[in-house]
């Protein structure tokens, strides 16, 4: 297995399929459209499911009244207010950046959606480097949010904006290294392939052993590292307990304290699809993807498109899963502070991913899978 | 390096005892009550809105006498000696202290502070804002058992008059000048 470094691959076959015919183009756009739904459905959804598991925890009830059945309803309804509030621009500040800068940090979120498939063959873009290409471009959110701190011409949403700006560039080492130990065991980025490893088997039939099993049961090492994975991605959407940028702005300020209305609003749909982003690509690459049980495979191959139906279920529930943990981590963790994070981050989950990683190698070059015997 | 095993040890135990002690009060049921729909139990001894009891009631004034601020005004007349016509009960909360004190000397139990309905225990808003008198009186004059057994009375002591008796018959019951609370 090696690993393909040249996402050209990709492009000829967009080409070869355009030129076939406009197949290609029909199901890109149909997979946009619905994207597009997804990605401004997902944000009300998760809205709701946060206040509502939060009232769980604290012995309340949440939204109980706006659309009658729990308060479905009530993310829509704080929706419109939203967009019927105020634009309120500061007066000296930088007002195209001030103007772009949620546009950036939406950008930043919506477009590694492309490269996710939900189900075999399911996905707007087939990117071989498709790991690579999501955390990549989910990078450029930080940049948004620097410029939104910068524009605002505000000392505390500056200072918020470079904390936040520092807590994203630094999980980003722990993040893409603990994604590594996977990756080397697979042999390659795209992300089809990393879910066909943990169900991959020698014949098939419908239902079969595999011997991989999910990375996060697949060895000691992995699952270090699908831990790491999952705390530097807390920090990466800053939630609890590294939500210091937002908790600024609960408190006193923070980077998006100047901006209200619809503005403000692109910023909590940021945040709330890049939780998605993150739980999906942990459902991916550590959790199975789409086969409901660790060792126990399905060939959904051969469902056809009933099948695939049954994938995006259970991608979904799995990825709905952990936004669910992230939620119940947010109300368990009281806040860490920007030097705690700082130690966190480079001091224990940097060093811990590297040593998953080396030992993941070792394995791989030894052919083992727990203890590499390199004797 | 032995702190730091020691660190990472404490965040993973003291993490999964948060996460524990938080997945414990997922189960736990929602302590919120949903007002108006629903209402907190009223438990017995609290010190509310009053309720009266007109059909116990006797008028003794004990409750008006008692009230350190003198809140209760009450006035009633009297029909064939026992039963009550009522005309007013009021309390006026602009100077009620909830002292519970018009509850506890009530000889005959007839009045108490659960209410829990109308003004409800938690908030009184009157059309006017600056009067807070509220009226406890559900029905004014006689009762129903009242006027049945006033008129059996009556009937009765009719019957009897109008018997051939050597006894001069008595003349009917006036009622007597309502009983206030003024000069009390």
């Amino acid at each position: 297995m090696t690993m393909t470094l040249a996402s050209a691959g990709s492009i000829e076959s967009a080409v070869a399929a355009s030129a076939a015919g406009s197949g290609f183009w029909l199901t890109t756009l149909l997979g946009l459209v619905l994207l597009l739904g997804f990605v401004a459905l997902w944000p009300m959804f998760a809205i709701w499911l946060e206040r509502k598991v939060a009232a769980d925890f604290q012995s309340r009830m949440g939204p109980m009244y706006c659309g009658g059945f729990h308060g479905w309803l009530q993310s829509l309804a704080d929706g419109i207010k939203l967009a019927m509030k105020e634009d309120l621009i500061p007066r000296d500040s930088d007002r195209f950046l001030f103007w772009i800068a949620p546009a950036v940090a939406f950008f930043g979120v919506f477009a590694a959606f492309i490269a996710l498939p939900i189900a075999e063959g399911w996905q707007i873009a087939d990117v071989d480097l498709g790991l690579l290409f999501i955390l990549a471009i989910s990078s450029i959110g930080t940049l948004g949010i620097v410029m939104a701190g910068w524009s605002s011409n505000n000392k505390w949403s500056l200072y918020g904006a470079m904390r936040e700006a520092a807590q994203l560039v630094s999980y980003e080492i722990p993040l893409s290294i603990a994604l590594l130990s996977p990756l080397l065991v697979v042999g390659s980025l795209r992300l089809g392939d990393i879910v066909a490893f943990q169900s991959a088997a020698d014949g098939k039939s419908l239902i079969y052993w595999s011997g991989n099993g999910w990375f996060a049961l697949y060895s000691p090492w992995t699952l270090l590292a699908g831990v790491i994975y999952y705390i530097s991605s807390l920090a990466e959407c800053k939630r609890a307990p590294f939500d210091l940028p937002e908790a600024e702005s609960e408190l006193v300020a923070g980077f998006h304290t100047e901006y209200s209305g619809l503005r403000f609003s692109f910023f909590f749909l940021e945040e709330y699809a890049m939780m998605f982003i993150v739980s999906a690509i942990g459902v991916l690459v550590f959790l199975g993807g789409w086969q409901p049980l660790p060792w126990i495979s399905i060939d959904f191959a051969a469902l056809g498109f009933l099948g695939k139906l049954v994938c995006v279920g259970v991608v979904l529930f799995k990825a709905v899963f952990l936004v669910w943990v992230q939620i119940w981590l947010r109300w368990t963790l009281p806040r860490l502070r920007i030097d705690q994070v700082m130690v966190t981050g480079y001091k224990y989950l940097t060093p811990l991913s590297f040593l998953a990683l080396v030992m993941t190698s070792l394995c791989v070059h030894c052919g083992d899978r727990v203890i590499p015997t390199l004797f | 390096m032995l702190t730091y095993a020691r660190n990472i040890r404490d965040t993973v135990m003291t993490t999964l005892k948060g996460m524990q002690i938080t997945l414990r009060n997922l189960r736990r049921p929602e302590t919120t009550v949903q007002y108006p729909e629903e209402q907190c139990e009223i438990k017995p001894g609290y010190r509310g809105f009053h309720t009266l009891d007109q059909e116990i009631c006797i008028l003794c004034f004990q409750c008006a006498k008692i009230c350190p601020v003198d809140c209760i005004e009450m006035a009633a007349t009297r029909v064939e000696k026992k039963f009550l016509s009522w005309e007013q009960f009021t309390v006026d909360y602009n100077k009620c202290l909830f002292c519970d004190l018009c509850v506890e000397v009530c000889p005959v139990d007839c009045i108490h502070m659960d209410r829990k309905t109308g003004p409800s225990q938690y908030a009184v808003i009157t059309d006017d804002r600056t009067t807070l008198n509220i009226d406890l009186l559900i029905y004014r004059g006689l009762s129903e058992t009242g006027v049945k057994a006033v008129d059996k009375l009556r009937a009765d002591k009719a019957a009897a008059a109008a018997k051939p008796a050597p006894a001069p018959a008595a003349p009917p019951s006036a009622p007597a000048a309502p009983r206030t609370t003024e000069g009390a």
